[in-house]
């Protein structure tokens, strides 16, 4: 018990001495805690609302929300927490603790926190939810218990087998990319439904009846039941639980002897130049190479743009669905723009990625002529790179739809929007610049106290691509297809004036700008 | 002999906290100076103020009589910097890493190359400079630092704890490459609370206690006959007697058998 107390109260320590004299983090925490009592109310009341449908039907509704909430709290760590301060078993191991104890403690501060909380609370909402008769209440609460230490069990054990292999280099990289395919996978059953599937009922019963015989699901049936077959479900449900810290406390005390092997890596090729054949040799020469580089070797390079292909994709496959009344003549432009917006975009915060080696940079700099040159290798690199691909989605969607007399202007509509998109991002990378963390978690967007910032940056940055791309869309509106020759000058035209302000105002603030880019992640 | 750098009354604020407070340094031209002072005296602190990478609140710097702020072209081709910390464009090899930095500052990639390849030599990195400089250990990163702030040959060089948590074989092959640099009438300007180290290398030496400099000159008459190490206990008020009252417990075994 002492045990349980004195980890909860550290955990608490934490959470308050990160808090500590930073407004900005104050206001994101109480923002967090806000969203998540918002969302344990709002989920304890549909989950309580349960009550007014069906039997069937709630009990299928039971079963897929514990399961959602179990690969929930797998995924949702590996992607938006991280791995927290109480978390990390190795910066324990000088204690002179037993693993059984190490494992309570752990658990008590993986369970100590809003979202857990918040989790617990919605789990309680299946009480009043779908409990039915004194047998399901007297059940249901054990189950509820169950199934809130199941989904924490099981996302320790996960984090703790993983964290060895996440506090390497390349196994950090390896997840970065490869929570991308877990994006995917999460809009497949979304694209599904959007292709037939015209009856839910059916396709949730059907779901429901996949997932009756998983851990979650016997949670959910227990509550349900309230019998004999449930009290037997909770039993086998408690082995499992009991199993899984069981593993876990393994993976614990074998994490705690393990040595980081990270050190041992291999060479990379030594490069022919492609860029210096074209380019005059020189500093533009230099960041175009560097930052080519980047966009491949850098795991946060290759989520952001792998991201953007992804979502382009997406939105094209629902853009362009003739059901929906897509598929017209102006759809390939659409989509085009949209692919060129999203790849623009991460623009915005052009520094970020660099982030505390960007001291190299600010040395050598001395005049606005330096960094505007820094601008316009990254533009550079990032057109020759994105160009083909907008490209080639114009190419595709043109066909797909069968409107290719629209393949010209959506390519040409859609490198305009790089240009502009570059020139916007000029000046917000140098007004609202933030720290992009490299971390295991590649899909962090900003260092700790700094998600304001990025916010604003993003909605800085749309909102003035927006704003230039706003006489096109009117005339296109029109039907004035013409325009899009103009697209490109345009577009090259912002670029200009968009990286002359940015440089002129990111020389005069070149001290505040490497602080903003070199927090503590 | 005129001075490398110069500054007035720099001063550093941090909300409510003043990390620097009017310092004056001093540095004469080929000296190898050594800025020494406990944790949190302001030392790096100072050092990003002069490099142009920290804004001061107050006062100025001179480099080579030059205004850091007002001249930054002229300053920051004349300065050689490895700042705090191991920051390093972590996703370029050693070898690209300096191919990027000399190409930035406008030398010819010809050249650049060249001085890359006697660098990579000298500090012993040959081996490994195809390698990602996330993959490198700390003595490493220090030497490929210090290559690429030697690059562009410049006339005074910053460096930041260059022996932290450094090797003895790569310390030395520092110390080495850093004696021959000065011995050509440059330099050199390094911040470290190793006295042994600064009484052995230095010929100059600054100290900082709590944002000022408290003694400055010639590491003989700094030293005043006693160790460097005694001459800065006295300096920063390390007072050695009068803290065992509270330890008695420290190295007490218990009595009796076991």
């Amino acid at each position: 018990m002492s045990t349980v107390l004195l980890f909860a109260q550290l955990k608490l320590r934490l959470l308050a001495g990160n808090l500590r004299g930073d407004t900005q983090r104050k206001l994101g925490f109480v923002f967090t805690a806000a969203i998540a009592a918002g969302l344990a109310a709002l989920g304890f009341l549909l989950m309580s609302l349960l009550r007014l449908a069906p039997g069937v039907i709630s009990a299928s509704l039971l079963t897929l929300a514990f399961a959602s909430f179990f690969f929930g709290w797998m995924i949702g760590p590996l992607l938006a927490f991280g791995l927290d301060d109480t978390l990390d078993p190795a910066k324990l191991s000088l204690f002179p603790l037993r693993t059984g104890r190490l494992a309570v403690g752990m658990f008590t501060a993986s369970v100590t926190g809003v979202w857990p909380l918040a989790t617990l609370v919605v789990t309680c909402g299946a009480l009043v939810g779908v409990a039915s008769g004194p047998g399901g209440i007297l059940l249901g609460v054990p189950a509820v218990l169950l199934q809130f230490a199941l989904c924490v069990v099981a996302s320790r054990l996960l984090t703790t087998t993983l964290s060895s292999a996440l506090r390497t280099r390349r196994g950090r990289d390896l997840l970065a990319v490869s929570a991308l395919a877990l994006v995917l996978l999460a809009q497949l059953p979304n694209l599904l439904m959007n292709r037939g599937f015209s009856d839910p009922t059916a396709m949730l019963h059907q779901m429901a009846g996949l997932l009756r015989w998983t851990p979650p699901g016997l949670a959910a049936h227990a509550i349900a039941d309230g019998g004999l077959t449930g009290l037997a479900e909770l039993a086998l449900l408690a082995l499992l639980v009991v199993a899984l810290g069981w593993l876990w406390v393994k993976a614990l005390s074998r994490a705690l002897v393990m040595p980081d092997s990270s050190t041992q890596a291999a060479s990379v090729r030594r490069e022919s130049g492609l860029v210096d054949r074209v380019l005059p040799d020189g500093p533009l020469a230099a960041v175009v190479t560097k930052e080519l580089k980047y966009i491949r070797r850098d795991p946060r390079f290759r989520v952001g743009w792998a991201s953007a292909i992804v979502v382009t994709l997406i939105l094209s496959f629902s853009l362009s669905d003739p059901d929906r009344g897509g598929g017209g003549q102006w759809t390939p432009i659409v989509i085009s723009c949209m692919g060129a917006l999203m790849i623009a975009l991460q623009s915005g915060n052009a520094f970020g990625i660099d982030g505390r080696s960007l001291w190299m940079n600010a040395v050598a700099f001395g005049s606005e002529r330096d960094l505007a040159t820094d601008l316009a290798g990254r533009h550079l690199a990032g057109v020759l790179v994105a160009a083909p691909l907008v490209t080639a989605l114009a190419v595709a969607t043109g066909l797909l739809t069968g409107h290719p007399a629209m393949i010209l202007p959506a390519t040409l509509a859609g490198w305009g929007v790089l240009g502009i998109g570059f020139g916007v991002g000029s000046v917000t990378s140098v007004i609202l610049p933030y720290t992009v963390p490299d971390r295991m978690n590649a899909f962090t967007g900003a260092a700790p106290g700094q998600g304001g910032q990025a916010f604003a940056s993003a909605l800085g940055a749309s909102a003035g691509m927006a704003l230039l791309m706003a006489p096109f869309v009117v005339a296109l509106l029109f039907g004035l297809f013409w325009v899009c020759a103009v697209a490109p000058f345009y577009g090259l035209l912002a670029e200009v004036l968009g990286r002359r302000l940015g440089a002129k105002l990111g020389f005069a603030r070149m001290p505040d700008l490497l602080a903003a880019v070199s927090k503590p992640t | 002999m005129t001075d490398a750098v110069r500054t007035h009354g720099l001063v550093k604020r941090y909300g409510s906290q003043v990390a620097v407070a009017g310092v004056d340094l001093q540095v004469p031209a080929g000296s190898f100076a050594g800025l020494v002072g406990p944790n949190g005296a302001g030392k790096t602190t100072t050092l990003g103020m002069i490099t142009a990478l920290l804004r001061p609140d107050g006062g100025h710097a001179e480099v080579d009589g030059l205004h850091v702020w007002r001249d930054p072209v002229a300053v920051k081709a004349r300065i050689g910097v490895l700042p705090e910390g191991l920051r390093l464009f972590e996703r370029l090899s050693g070898r690209e890493l300096l191919l990027y930095n000399g190409r930035l500052r406008g030398i010819p990639k010809a050249d650049v190359e060249q001085r890359a390849g006697e660098l990579l030599d000298v500090m012993d990195l040959t081996g490994a400079a195809d390698k990602l400089v996330v993959d490198y250990s700390t003595g490493m990163r220090k030497k490929i630092g210090l290559a690429a702030a030697l690059l562009h040959n410049p006339s005074v060089l910053f460096l930041d704890e260059p022996f932290e948590g450094v090797d003895p074989v790569s310390a030395n092959t520092l110390t080495e490459v850093l004696q021959r640099f000065t011995a050509s009438g440059s330099t050199v300007i390094f911040s470290s609370h190793v006295m042994d180290l600064v009484e052995r290398l230095c010929d100059w030496v600054s100290v900082m206690s709590a944002g000022h400099i408290v003694a400055q000159g010639p590491l003989a008459e700094v030293r005043g006959g006693r160790s460097l190490n005694q001459a800065f206990l006295d300096l920063v008020g390390g007072t050695p007697h009068g803290r065992e009252a509270g330890l008695s417990w420290l190295g007490a075994r218990p009595e009796g058998p076991r």
